[in-house]
C-alpha cells in the first residue's frame, strides 16, 4: 500500500524497546503487577505476623503454668482444695437453706413490714418537702431568747406545711381509715424537738417486732437447722484456715525465690554482654549477692499433711452433723420458692456428703511431690472448669467455662438466625417481585452498618428487660427457664448475634440459591410443577451446599464477636448449669472474645494471665480456621453443574 | 413476503385438523416484539420442525406453547391464539400446570436435577401428586424404555445422574419429559450442545417417539430437519416465512428469502 517500500531495518526497530528513565527498564504492565503481587504479599505478611505474634506470647504460657501448678502442688495448696471444696458446697447450700427460711418467715412478717416501711418513706419525704421550715424551728428553739410568740409562730408554719405534705402522700392500701386519719395527724405535727417519735411509727414498728417474734418462734426448728447447718463446719474451717496460712507463705516464698532466679539470670546476661570489665564487675558482683535458697517443700509440707488425721476425725461428725441439721429441715416450706429451695438442697445433699466423705481419701492418696509435665499444663489449659484470675490463693487459667459459654451463644444465634437469614433469602430471591426485592435487600444489609456497640446498648436496655418482663408473664410457665433471673444472659447476647448473622447469612444464602442454575427451574415448571414445589424441591436442595457454606460463615462471624457478648452475655465465669435443659440459655455466661476485651488490657504485659489470654486468642484463631476451612471444603464438594 | 401468504402456505399443507393452532400471534418481551402474526397449525404425531436464523423467535413461539415464557417478566402474546385441541392456552382460567403435563418440553442444554436417575425421572409424577411407589418405579422404567435408555442405566438407577455422558443426560431428560404422558414434546434445540453420536441417538430416538407424541423441534441443523422432521416452518425476524412439507420445502422453496437461508446466503 505504500508508495514506497520501507527498508526492513526502519519496519523492525519497534520491537527493542526504548531506553527507559534512569536506565531502569520500567515496564508499566509489569508495574501494575508488582503492585498487586505486592497488596497480596503484604496481606499474606501480616496473618502470618499475627499468627507469629500470637504462638510467640501464647506458647510461653505451657511452662509459666506448669510452673505455677508446680508450686500449687509442693506448697500444699491443692492439699488444702481437698477440704475447700467441700466447704465451698456447703456455703452454697446453705445459702439456698437462708433464702428457704426468709421466704417463709415473710410470710408472717411482710404485711407488718409493708405498713412500717411505707410508713417510714412517707415520714422521711415529709420531712424533706418541709426540711426549710424544721431548720427554722430548730434554730429558733437553741436560740436562748427567741420570743415564745416567734416560736409558735414558727411551729404553726411547719404544722401547715406537713399537713400540706401529708396531703400531698399517697399512701398504699394497707392502712384502716382510722390509721390514716392518725397518721395524718401524726406525721402533720412532726416538730424536730420532738422527743419521741410519732405514737403511730412506735406502734407500726412494734407490730413488726411481734410479728418478727412469731415468725421466729413458729420457725424455730428451721432456723436452728439452718443454724446448726452452718456451724458443722466450724472446726474444718478453722482446721483449714491454719494449713491454708502455712500452704500460702510457703508458695509465697517459692515465687520470690521463682523471681529472685529470674533477676540473678538477668543480672549474668547484663555481664555477659558488658561493655567495661568495670560494668561486668558490678553486675556479676550483683548476682552474686542474689541469695538462691532453695525452698526446703518437704519440710514445709509436712506440718500440713500432719493435720490429716484430725481432719479425717471430723469428717464423720461433720456428716452426722448436717444430717441431724437436715433432719429438722421441713419437708415441705411454707412457700413454693421455699420448697424449691428445699428440694433442691435435698437433691444435691448426698453427693455433698459424698464428696466430704472421700476427701480424706484423696488427701491420703496425693503426694506433693509428685510431677507435673508440660502436657498437663497444656490440658488443665483447655480442658480445666475454672478461670479464676487475680486470686490470693491460686490462678486457674481453663478454658471450658468460657469455651462452653461461646459454643452455647453461637448455637442460640445459629437456631435464631438460620431459618431467618434463609427464609428470608427464599423469599426474596424466589418470590418477592423487583421492587420487594430493592426494598428488602438494602434493609437486610443496612443491620451490618449498625455498629455492634450500640446493638449492646439496645440489648442492656431492650432486650434485657423484655426478656425478663415476658419471662414472668403468668401463661408462660411452661416454658424451660421461665421465670428468667438475670436481664443480661446467653439468650439475649444470641438474639443480638443472631441479627449481626444474619445480614451475612441472608447475603450468602441468596447469592447460593441465585447461582442455583435458572435450568433447573424451567425444567421442573416444564414438567408441571409449581413454583413452591419448584423452590423447596430442586432450587432450595441444590443451594444447600452454599447456604451451609452461608451458616458456617455466619457462625464464623458470631463466635469472633466480641463487644455485644461482652456487654450482654453477663459475664459470669461459670460453666453454665446445664441441668435447666433449654433454660440453660437465661443463664449468664463469659465468652473467648469477651474474656479477652476484658483483661488483656488491665493484666501486667509478660505475666501467666497474659500468656493465657493470647492462649485463648490462639484458640479462637483455630476455631475461626476450622470454620473457614470446613465451609470451602463443603463448597468445593458439593459444586452444581455449570448449565 | 407477508404472513398471510405463510398462513396459505400452512393451511395447504395441514391435511387433517390440526392439534394445536398458531393463530395470528403477536409476541413481546416488555417493549421489544418478538413475533409478527404467526399463523400455522401443527398436526398430531408428526414431527414439525422449526428454523431459522439466530433470534427469528423460533424459540420463542416454542415457549409459548407450554408458557414457560410466564417465567420471564413481561414476556407476553399480545395478539392472537394458541390453542391445544380447541382449547385457548391463554384463556385466564387455564390450568398452567395442567397444561405443561400435556406439553413437556426438552430443553437445549441437558439439564437433569443434582439427583439420581432415578429421581429425576420420578419428579414429574412426585409434583403431580403420584404416591404408588410401584407404579411409580414402573413408570419410571417405561420413560427410560421409551427414551431408549434403561438398558444403560438400569443397573445404576440411584447414582447421581449427573455422572452420565452428554447424550445419556439428554435422552434422560427426554424421559424425564415423557414420564407425565405428554402429548406434545417440544425440543429447543436438543442437540446443540452434544456430539455426532449421540446427536444420531436423539434423532432415532424422535423417529420412536413420532409414533406416540407430537413433536415441534427447534433446531439449527438443517441436515437434522431433513432427518427428523415431517413438516418444516422457515422463520425470519420474527415471521414466518414459510411451511410446508419438509421434503417440498427443502427441495422447491416457494420463497425466495427460504432459498437464499436454505442456500447459505443469509443467516
Amino acid at each position: 500500500m505504500n508508495e514506497e517500500k520501507p527498508s526492513p531495518s526502519s519496519d523492525f526497530q519497534g520491537l527493542i524497546k526504548p531506553p527507559s528513565f534512569l536506565g531502569l527498564r520500567v515496564d508499566r504492565q509489569s508495574l501494575i503487577k508488582h503492585f498487586f503481587t505486592g497488596s497480596a504479599a503484604v496481606t499474606i505478611l501480616t496473618l502470618f505476623l499475627i499468627m507469629y505474634s500470637l504462638l510467640k506470647e501464647g506458647t510461653g504460657f505451657i511452662p509459666t503454668y506448669q510452673f505455677e501448678l508446680k508450686v500449687y502442688r509442693q506448697a500444699g495448696l491443692e492439699f488444702c482444695d481437698f477440704i475447700q471444696k467441700p466447704l465451698t458446697e456447703n456455703t452454697a447450700l446453705l445459702s439456698k437453706l437462708n433464702r428457704a427460711v426468709n421466704a417463709d418467715t415473710a410470710t408472717l412478717t411482710q404485711k407488718a413490714q409493708v405498713r412500717r416501711d411505707a410508713l417510714f418513706l412517707a415520714k422521711g419525704r415529709v420531712e424533706e418537702k418541709t426540711a426549710r421550715l424544721r431548720e427554722a424551728v430548730t434554730e429558733a428553739v437553741e436560740t436562748a431568747n427567741t420570743p415564745p410568740e416567734k416560736l409558735a409562730q414558727a411551729r404553726q408554719a411547719l404544722n401547715e406545711a406537713n399537713a400540706k405534705a401529708v396531703g400531698e402522700e399517697a399512701f398504699p392500701d394497707v392502712y384502716s381509715a382510722e390509721e390514716r386519719r392518725q397518721i395524718a395527724s401524726d406525721l402533720g405535727t412532726l416538730q424536730p424537738d420532738a422527743a419521741e417519735p410519732p405514737a403511730i411509727i412506735k406502734t407500726l414498728s412494734a407490730e413488726f417486732a411481734e410479728q418478727d417474734r412469731i415468725a421466729k418462734e413458729k420457725y424455730a426448728g428451721f432456723l436452728e437447722a439452718v443454724e446448726a447447718f452452718e456451724e458443722a463446719t466450724e472446726p474444718i474451717v478453722e482446721l483449714h484456715d491454719g494449713i491454708a496460712e502455712l500452704a500460702k507463705s510457703t508458695k509465697e516464698a517459692a515465687v520470690q525465690q521463682h523471681m529472685a532466679e529470674d533477676a540473678k539470670a538477668q543480672l549474668l546476661a547484663a555481664a555477659e554482654s558488658a561493655k567495661t570489665p568495670e560494668a561486668k564487675a558490678n553486675f556479676q558482683k550483683e548476682a552474686d549477692a542474689t541469695s538462691l535458697e532453695a525452698i526446703d517443700y518437704k519440710g514445709k509440707i509436712e506440718p500440713i499433711v500432719a493435720k490429716l488425721p484430725e481432719y479425717e476425725a471430723m469428717v464423720p461428725t461433720y456428716v452426722a452433723a448436717i444430717k441431724a441439721a437436715m433432719e429438722k429441715v421441713p419437708q415441705k416450706g411454707e412457700t413454693k420458692e421455699s420448697t424449691a429451695l428445699i428440694n433442691e438442697v435435698r437433691k444435691q445433699l448426698p453427693k455433698h456428703l459424698t464428696h466430704a466423705e472421700e476427701s480424706p481419701a484423696l488427701m491420703k492418696a496425693w503426694q506433693w511431690d509428685k510431677p507435673i509435665p508440660m502436657v498437663q499444663a497444656l490440658t488443665a489449659f483447655l480442658f480445666g472448669g475454672d478461670w479464676i484470675t487475680n486470686s490470693s490463693w491460686q490462678d486457674f487459667y481453663g478454658v471450658v467455662p468460657l469455651l462452653t459459654g461461646s459454643l452455647l451463644i453461637a448455637v442460640i444465634a445459629l437456631v435464631i438466625a438460620l431459618p431467618l437469614s434463609v427464609g428470608a433469602a427464599i423469599y426474596t430471591n424466589q418470590f418477592a417481585s423487583p421492587r420487594e426485592q430493592e426494598l428488602i435487600k438494602p434493609f437486610i444489609e443496612f443491620i451490618q452498618a449498625i455498629p455492634s456497640v450500640v446493638l449492646g446498648f439496645i440489648g442492656i436496655s431492650v432486650v434485657g428487660d423484655l426478656i425478663k418482663e415476658t419471662s414472668n408473664v403468668a401463661w408462660l410457665q411452661w416454658i424451660p427457664g421461665f421465670p428468667v433471673q438475670e436481664r443480661l444472659n446467653m439468650f439475649n447476647a444470641g438474639l443480638l448475634l443472631a441479627l449481626m448473622a444474619i445480614p451475612t447469612m441472608f447475603s450468602l444464602a441468596e447469592d447460593a440459591i441465585q447461582n442455583v442454575p435458572r435450568a433447573f427451574s424451567e425444567a421442573s415448571e416444564a414438567l408441571g410443577a409449581t413454583k413452591l414445589q419448584t423452590v423447596f424441591r430442586v432450587i432450595f436442595p441444590a443451594s444447600l451446599s452454599g447456604v451451609f457454606a452461608a451458616m458456617l460463615l455466619g457462625l464464623g462471624r458470631i463466635i469472633g464477636e466480641t463487644m455485644v457478648v461482652l456487654l450482654v452475655a453477663g459475664n459470669r465465669i461459670a460453666i453454665p448449669d446445664f441441668s435447666d435443659g433449654i433454660g440453660t440459655v437465661f443463664q449468664p455466661a463469659h465468652t473467648l472474645t469477651g474474656i479477652i476485651a476484658q483483661e488483656l488490657g488491665e493484666v501486667s504485659k509478660g505475666s501467666s494471665h497474659w500468656q493465657a489470654l493470647f492462649m485463648v486468642g490462639i484458640l479462637l484463631f483455630t476455631i475461626s480456621l476450622l470454620i473457614n476451612f470446613v465451609s470451602r471444603k463443603v463448597v468445593k464438594r458439593f459444586q452444581l453443574p455449570k448449565i | 413476503m407477508s404472513s398471510s401468504s405463510a398462513s396459505t402456505a400452512a393451511a395447504s399443507s395441514a391435511t387433517t385438523q390440526p392439534l394445536l393452532k398458531i393463530n395470528e400471534v403477536d409476541f413481546a418481551y416488555g417493549a421489544r416484539q418478538t413475533l409478527f402474526g404467526v399463523n400455522m397449525g401443527i398436526a398430531q404425531r408428526e414431527v414439525t420442525a422449526f428454523i431459522g436464523p439466530s433470534g427469528c423467535g423460533k424459540s420463542t413461539l416454542l415457549r409459548c406453547i407450554n408458557r414457560i415464557n410466564d417465567m420471564i417478566e413481561g414476556a407476553r402474546i399480545t395478539k392472537g391464539n394458541i390453542t391445544l385441541g380447541n382449547v385457548d392456552i391463554n384463556h385466564p382460567d387455564l390450568d398452567v400446570i395442567a397444561l405443561r403435563r400435556k406439553v413437556g418440553m426438552v430443553f437445549q442444554k441437558y439439564n437433569p436435577f443434582p439427583r439420581s436417575i432415578f429421581e429425576n425421572v420420578a419428579y414429574g409424577l412426585e409434583v403431580a401428586g403420584m404416591k404408588n411407589k410401584k407404579l411409580i418405579a414402573e413408570t419410571v422404567e417405561r420413560s427410560l424404555r421409551s427414551a431408549t435408555l434403561w438398558e444403560e442405566v438400569k443397573d445404576r438407577l440411584h447414582e447421581s445422574a449427573l455422572g452420565l455422558s452428554g447424550g445419556q443426560q439428554q435422552r434422560l431428560c427426554i424421559a424425564r419429559t415423557l414420564s407425565v404422558r405428554p402429548e406434545v414434546v417440544l425440543m429447543d434445540e436438543p442437540c446443540a450442545a452434544l456430539d455426532p453420536i449421540a446427536t444420531a441417538k436423539i434423532e432415532e430416538l424422535i423417529h420412536q417417539l413420532k409414533k406416540d407424541y407430537t413433536i415441534v423441534i427447534v433446531t439449527h441443523n438443517m441436515e437434522q430437519a431433513v432427518r427428523v422432521s415431517d413438516k418444516t416452518a422457515f422463520f425470519y425476524l420474527g415471521k414466518l416465512i414459510e411451511f410446508n412439507n419438509t421434503m417440498t420445502l427443502f427441495s422447491t422453496p416457494e420463497n425466495e428469502q427460504t432459498e437464499r437461508y436454505l442456500s447459505g446466503r443469509m443467516g
